[in-house]
């Protein structure tokens, strides 16, 4: 619903698609999952996967995720990951109505690109944080980004291609889709979630009541802050104003499109505004995390929900929480403290998705507000729109964490043991999916286009916003909800 | 929608405030605040378990 780079050909698309974007995610997040599982039973169906560790000798930086498919190597395990995917997704794109033969050549050159981005990020003068890590790996000195620092350069790939190679990225057009890849990773990421929360049950649950203030604060509060701010300072109308206020308060593109068709604004209006969030989008994960690390790594679950609060797509802010976990525990690290990953990053995503599910029911009000009060008319916004709107990966993500929790705490012990290992596996895609979110988003912002289209005025209410309020405000709230309380230290 | 038509579209006058849209921000952030102060009070008296 959201790839701006394909927006001109959608009402084509639409007649000729199966499904949308969010059931296709559902599917693939699914059958992740699926084949995931079945390693419980002692069936390895996707320990071929390719993972990457720190390196300092190229050869060594690849292998299969499980040990029993290490006499593959590397190279295959790279090339059996991706032959996996872009067989998965060509059939896919082809059920969105999608050009199947222009999606595979370009899919092979935006996974050759991401995947290469990635394998730099894990170089260990980028990756390795401790010393004892450096001291491993014979060298003196690191950038100490993790290996998620390959997120970034991925994301820098992506940005120097639409700014740079702006022919090459409209030829990539087919395969860049990042709402389609986060939401993959999102519904696989339940499994995670599920078995991180299993391990510490009333922590999760306290972490999902205070995802209720996540709400409150994006749509009752930022929404009606921006809307006025747009509205009185800078004389937007009420069409450009509702989307823009949805796109920054709520959760960016997803939003300000729902929105957007809500008040039955014309489709280019929230489609502008959607290409702005995601340049902002851009910035605040190349800024935000680091800020986080050097200002809250004492806090590591309030940096966890600031992120959710104050990056506005859901790619970026899930994305950006990862990279957040990685920074954060890294610095931890050097002053000897060892946190259990996957909290900062379930913190993010919990807020995340709290905000994403009531952007159906947000559209509504509007719709109704707008078809009985402002542009009164034959059309009156009808219930069935909730559902319409509603994000429907979201079930997706609630489906697989249901079912990981119920097999972590509510069946056999052998079961629950061999639970986190299928969940690892299927984390391999999920890790994927975010390089090829990240890689997407960076080809998507052409900021000398952007500009050249008198988006000035735009962004001049985007900054404002963004940085006069949401940040601090999100930074408030998460302060007052979570300070205090830290992740639990690894065993 | 062309470049000459966003800049144009910027520059029309300013729509005014309905009430409707007035009622509409104050109603949100009237009860935003309310029920952040609700969840601040839960928060303080039901603290996060670990």
């Amino acid at each position: 619903m959201s790839d701006i780079a394909v927006k001109a050909s959608e009402p084509a698309l639409a007649q000729r698609a199966l499904l949308n974007e969010d059931w296709l995610a559902v599917a693939i997040g699914l059958l992740v999952f699926a084949l995931a599982l079945f390693s419980v039973g002692g069936v390895d169906l996707l320990g071929w996967a390719v993972t990457t560790s720190v390196y300092t000798d190229i050869a060594g930086a690849l292998a299969p995720v499980a040990k029993a498919y290490a006499p593959l190597g590397g190279v295959v395990s790279l090339l059996l990951t991706y032959a996996a995917l872009l067989l998965v997704l060509s059939i896919g794109v082809s059920t969105l109505g999608a050009d199947v033969r222009k999606f595979a050549t370009a899919f092979t050159a935006v996974f050759a690109i991401a995947y290469a981005s990635w394998i730099v990020g894990s170089y260990a003068h980028i990756a390795a944080v401790t010393p004892a890590e450096q001291q491993k790996f014979g060298i003196s000195w690191s950038l100490k980004l993790t290996n998620e620092g390959g997120f970034v350069i991925a994301l820098l790939s992506g940005l120097v291609i639409a700014n740079f190679f702006p022919r090459f990225a409209a030829w990539l057009k087919e395969a860049i889709r990042p709402e389609l890849y986060v939401k993959i990773a999102i519904v696989i990421l339940g499994a995670t979630v599920a078995v991180t929360a299993a391990a510490r049950l009333n922590l999760a649950s306290s972490l999902l009541l205070r995802g209720a203030a996540a709400i409150v604060e994006a749509y009752l509060i930022y929404w009606a802050v921006i809307y006025y701010v747009a509205r009185k300072w800078f004389g937007f109308s009420r069409e450009w104003s509702v989307p823009l206020a949805s796109g920054i308060s709520i959760c960016g593109v997803a939003a300000a499109i729902a929105t957007g068709g809500a008040i039955r604004a014309r489709p280019a209006v929230p489609v502008l505004v959607s290409s702005l969030v995601v340049v902002f989008a851009v910035v605040e994960v190349l800024i935000l995390p680091f800020l986080a690390q050097t200002f809250l790594w004492q806090e590591p679950l309030v940096a966890g929900a600031w992120i959710g609060l104050a990056i506005k797509t859901d790619g970026a802010a899930v994305a950006g929480g990862g990279i957040t976990e990685s920074l954060i525990m890294a610095k931890a690290a050097t002053e000897g403290i060892k946190y259990q990953p996957g909290w900062i990053l379930a913190t993010t995503t919990t807020v995340k998705i709290f905000i994403d599910i009531f952007i159906g029911i947000w559209a509504f009000i509007l719709g109704y507000i707008w078809t009985n009060h402002i542009d009164k008319g034959p059309d009156k916004a009808k219930a069935g729109e909730i559902w319409q709107r509603f994000p429907k990966f979201i079930l997706g993500f609630i489906l697989v964490f249901v079912i990981s929790l119920w097999l972590a705490v509510g069946t056999t012990p052998d079961i629950a043991k061999a639970l986190p290992a299928a969940a690892g596996e299927a984390n391999v895609f999920r890790v994927i999916f975010f390089i090829l979110t990240f890689f997407s988003i960076g080809v998507l912002s052409d900021f000398r286009k952007l500009w050249q289209q008198g988006f000035g005025k735009l962004a001049a209410v985007y900054f404002v916003s963004l940085f006069g309020f949401v940040i601090w405000v999100g930074l408030l709230i998460s302060w007052l909800f979570f300070s205090g309380v830290k992740p639990p230290l690894a065993s | 929608m062309s470049e000459t038509d966003l800049r144009e579209e910027l520059k029309a006058p300013v729509e005014p405030l309905l009430p409707i849209e007035k009622k509409l921000i104050g109603w949100s952030l009237g009860l935003g605040i309310a029920l952040l102060i609700v969840l601040i009070a839960f928060n303080h008296f039901v603290p996060i378990k670990l």
